[in-house]
């Protein structure tokens, strides 16, 4: 014992702790220290021997204490390891989350069943990933709030230190009921825009093409159009068509709405809008478009598909157009905007937004403004792509030339000097 | 690094002054690659020297520089036969360097704020490190993980376990002793693989699939290999093990001579649909050099039957260890070269013909009503085209007798971006007609309209010399220009320069894939010339299929160089040809 008490004190510090405890298993670590530490490869270090031997005895320590510390949680192992693979899965988790990776602290049942039905291991790992993300936004709102709750209080406080006493009356035209003389005054002006605005579509045939993460995003971004329309001085007339009763679109939007949703001035229906509206005033507005939009006309019926389309499935929206023998058009965004990165397809909101700017201004710079910044880098004078158009043409004419002599004569080396 | 050694000038001979030598950079290399051979003893000296940064940047560069260099060799001798053709190995690498825009990629900025101990440190110097490092993270997972990135010797990763179990009343974390159980697997120290195994089993109730596959690979050197099988079994409690799981489940197995769990892992993995590493079934082989089993060689052929049923092609190594496998076989006296096949399908070798490009009579039927449903058709006709427009061009097709060579006008038009297109149109479709072939154009309608591209006089003489099919301009001309081709028949040809890799992605699975696109090597053509105006000439059409293939006592299969970036619609050049000498 004392031959190991010697032995063992360059690291003793470590090992003290526990030695106190458990004296019976001292000996036993310490012969398995001795063991281990014979087995580290000596070659490892030519100049070992002028290296101090403390170090060398130092890294072993560690581990005797992370075996000899574990006795209370080997007794679960055996008895908590039940074939459960829900239970599996939450430990799994739990030792991700040991591990750095982004995990959720706390899963409930549900969701753990909805990664039990991830297919794969990397869309588990996304849906965890995305859990991870909504947990941290939710508790940093939730401590933003305390925080402006602790705020407020201290603000009341003080406040009913300092002025008691100059509680006077004043006089005042108005009582404070902002919000809901502005909600009044939009919904006249809804109900206005729904006896004789201009049409608006958003045509929701899409649900079959969608994820149900796709379709939520479609259903935010209807409900931020509906927002922003409303708010206009001069709305649309919003039609939801082809709103089947009881498809998902119509659940998520009355579940968003609540009860608002049989009071919206809007029209939501089952038909088409080639039924609703005459099939030669429809304008279906779609990305994949051959044809350049130029103005906004205010006798046509703009289609806007209800669609977000993560998945990159290109022309679905045009063959929906194409079937129906409809007119399409799509924004001239690379007439007046220097395109730099990400898809030309908009969101609802976007799209609503540019057509209100338009019907009220036509102004199209003035329009575009609702065109995410980050997608380009700046607007294009009109007059440059004009001339871009012509340098294009007078580029084709040359060649034209140049490739004729070539085929005459061959000429062609001496042309392009 | 300025930084670090005037702030901690005490200890300074702790610390390497990593001196990048050119001279050594030849050495660092060729250990490096003995490395990969497995020469033991030399890897464990080399791995002490922690490699800093910069030091991995020089291997790096000396590494992609012996690889330019080999390459470079190999397309040399490859030239004579064909300069790039569209679908061999390597070309498509060599058309991007052509292309000047895509420049070498600059390597990210190293940011690094502490130099890594080469050397075990005891805990006042870790605290002292730790005071000198300045980061948002937590210092002792950092330098952990910086370690297993850069291959510390274990020591020091024990010292700073060491350091942190004190500061911490023994507790080493998790993702401490994972990092640490990263690096004991990398330097194959199993005995300390086995020791974090018994703690981490102790520790904790069950473990993750990271360090699963650290301790599968670690435990299948030692005697304990058959725990590694039960920790495969762990992992398949919550998901699926990967391929490199049961690669190394299967390494294992048969370095402890029990071939039969070997296979039954295999069976396994096939069951999963994953598709086995190389180097699992390269494992095989080298295994089978010691044992005379028919059984087991008959497995082995499978294997190779495998290869060619999903199309696989083995690296240079495991096509060594194909070879040295047959030429092993007792009484069988077999005999294996490497080398390429000729244009005209015959291998350099033995001068057996290589299996044809062309497809069966039922594979092409099979193709061609796939295509029309899944690359046409598409679930919505609207989508590519329109239903009238599909009708009408089914009735031109019929109307027409097959025809021999189908061109997408666009593409071929487009070809020269400074010659007019008609006129490069015209010139295709006049040599092509001098030689008597039946000619169809794919194009679109606005090709038609008058413009000073596209002229009314030199498309008139077009559809004089060949048989015109317009679509319109909003539908997409590469489905028609495949279905007018297929329709013709297998002597049909198309000329584009189109890889139609978009059209083959439209194709559900990968069997028919894998049918396209050997119908596609078969029949496009695809125009070499860099300038107009001289005489349009084709790349050869490769006239043999490149896949694993067998006559019974031949074999010949096609595999991949170690320095050769293929991409996957390019196939090897190289072949391994095997004959039994008679």
């Amino acid at each position: 014992m004392s031959i190991s008490v010697t032995f063992l004190r360059p690291f003793a510090r470590f090992l003290v702790p526990f030695t106190l405890h458990r004296k019976s298993r001292n000996l036993y670590s310490t012969v398995l220290q001795r063991n281990m530490s014979s087995k580290i490869p000596s070659l490892s270090y030519p100049n070992k021997e002028s290296a101090s031997p403390p170090e060398q005895l130092e890294l072993d320590g560690w581990k005797t204490t992370m075996k000899s510390s574990v006795q209370e949680d080997v007794s679960t192992v055996s008895s908590n390891k039940d074939e459960d693979p829900l239970a599996a899965t939450r430990e799994l988790i739990e030792m991700w989350r040991l591990l750095g990776r982004e995990v959720p602290e706390r899963i409930t049942e549900d969701e753990l069943k909805t990664i039990m039905q991830c297919a794969s291991k990397s869309s588990k790992k996304k849906y965890l990933k995305y859990l991870y993300i909504k947990e941290k936004v939710k508790k940093a709102r939730q401590i933003k709030k305390e925080a402006k709750a602790a705020a407020r209080e201290e603000f009341k406080k003080s406040k009913l230190l300092e002025t008691t006493e100059e509680d006077k009356q004043q006089n005042f035209l108005f009582l404070r009921l902002w919000d809901r003389n502005m909600d009044i005054a939009m919904g006249w002006k809804g109900a206005q825009a729904m006896q004789f605005g201009q049409p608006l579509v958003f045509d929701m045939a899409y649900e079959t093409h969608m994820t149900p993460k796709e379709l939520q995003n479609t259903i935010s971004q209807l409900l931020e159009s509906e927002g922003s329309n409303r708010r206009n001085v001069d709305p649309f007339h919003i039609y939801f068509c082809n709103l089947k009763t009881d498809s998902a679109y119509h659940r998520e939007l009355i579940k968003r709405y609540g009860e608002k949703w049989d009071k919206l001035l809007l029209t939501a229906t089952e038909k088409s809008h080639v039924d609703l509206f005459p099939k030669d005033s429809i304008i279906y507005l779609t990305a994949d478009s051959p044809n350049v939009m130029t103005t906004f006309k205010h006798d046509k019926i703009y289609v806007v598909g209800s669609f977000v389309d993560k998945h990159m499935q290109p022309g679905i929206s045009l063959a929906k157009a194409k079937r129906l023998k409809l007119a399409t058009e799509c924004l001239p965004l690379d007439k007046y905007l220097q395109w730099d990165v990400g898809s030309k397809n908009l969101t609802l909101d976007q799209m609503i937004r540019i057509l209100l700017c338009l019907k009220n201004t036509g102004n199209w710079e003035e329009a575009l403004k609702f065109v995410p910044r980050r997608k380009h880098t700046g607007y294009l004078e009109v007059s440059q792509y004009s001339q871009e158009f012509i340098n294009r043409m007078k580029k084709a004419k040359t060649f034209n030339s140049l490739s004729k002599g070539s085929l005459n004569g061959r000429t062609q080396k001496r042309w392009l000097e | 690094m300025t930084f670090c050694l005037s702030g901690i000038g005490s200890f300074a001979k702790l610390w390497k002054s990593n001196p990048v030598l050119l001279g050594r950079g030849h050495s660092y290399l060729s250990l490096f690659l003995t490395d990969f051979c497995g020469i033991r003893n030399q890897q464990r000296w080399f791995s002490l020297k922690t490699m800093s940064p910069q030091n991995t940047k020089a291997t790096d560069l000396l590494i992609a520089k012996a690889r330019h260099l080999r390459k470079d060799e190999g397309s040399n001798k490859q030239v004579s036969s064909d300069s790039s053709h569209l679908f061999l190995a390597g070309a498509a690498k060599k058309r991007s360097q052509m292309n000047p825009q895509s420049k070498d990629h600059a390597l990210p900025p190293v940011k690094n704020t502490i130099e890594l101990p080469t050397k075990p440190l005891n805990s006042k110097e870790w605290d002292k490190l730790k005071e000198d490092f300045k980061g948002k993270v937590n210092f002792e997972s950092w330098i952990s993980s910086q370690m297993a990135q850069c291959r510390s010797s274990v020591d020091v990763a024990k010292s700073l376990l060491a350091w942190v179990a004190a500061k911490n009343n023994g507790i080493v974390g998790y993702d401490l002793l994972v990092k640490y159980l990263h690096l004991c697997v990398f330097h194959k120290q199993t005995s300390e693989v086995i020791d974090v195994y018994e703690i981490m089993r102790a520790r904790y109730k069950s473990l993750e699939p990271e360090a699963n596959t650290l301790l599968i690979r670690g435990l299948i050197h030692s005697d304990r290999w058959r725990e590694a099988l039960l920790l495969l079994e762990d992992i398949k409690k919550v998901m699926t093990p990967s391929r490199k799981n049961y690669s190394d489940c299967i390494q294992g197995a048969l370095l402890h001579q029990d071939v039969n769990i070997a296979w039954n892992l295999y069976q396994e993995l096939l069951a999963h649909d994953l598709i086995p590493m190389l180097e699992t079934l390269k494992a095989f082989f080298d295994f089978g050099k010691d044992i005379e089993d028919d059984h087991y060689s008959k497995k082995l052929l499978d294997i190779l039957l495998y290869l060619r049923n999903n199309h696989l092609y083995p690296g240079e190594s495991f096509a060594h260890s194909i070879k040295t496998w047959f030429e092993s076989i007792p009484g069988q006296q077999w005999k294996g070269q490497f080398t390429t096949i000729q244009n005209s399908g015959q291998c350099s070798g033995c001068g057996k013909t290589i299996e044809s490009i062309h497809l069966s009579p039922e594979e092409y039927e099979f193709l061609k009503g796939k295509i029309m449903r899944d690359v046409i058709d598409g679930g919505d006709q609207y989508k590519k085209t329109t239903p009238w427009e599909l009708k009408r061009f089914k009735n031109f097709v019929k109307s027409c007798p097959p025809f021999d060579i189908v061109i997408d006008g666009l593409n071929v038009a487009k070809m020269f971006p400074k010659a007019r297109e008609s006129q490069v149109l015209l010139e295709l479709v006049s040599q092509l007609a001098k030689q008597n072939l039946r000619l169809l154009v794919l194009g679109r309608k606005h090709m038609l309209k008058k413009s000073p591209r596209w002229r009314k006089d030199e498309m008139e003489m077009v559809r004089e010399q060949a048989s015109c099919f317009f679509a319109d301009n909003i539908s997409e001309d590469d489905p028609f220009l495949l279905y007018a081709t297929l329709h013709s028949g297998n002597h049909c040809k198309f000329v584009t320069k189109d890889l139609m890799r978009d059209h083959k992605a439209c194709l559900s699975d990968s069997k028919t894939q894998h049918l396209f696109f050997k119908w596609q090597q078969g029949h496009q053509l695809a125009i070499r010339n860099k300038f107009p105006g001289s005489g349009i000439t084709f790349q050869h059409i490769l006239s043999h299929d490149t896949v694993v293939q067998t006559t019974g006592d031949s074999w010949h299969i096609p595999y991949d160089e170690d320095l050769v970036e293929r991409y996957s619609y390019e196939v090897p050049t190289k072949w391994l040809c095997l004959h039994r000498k008679t």
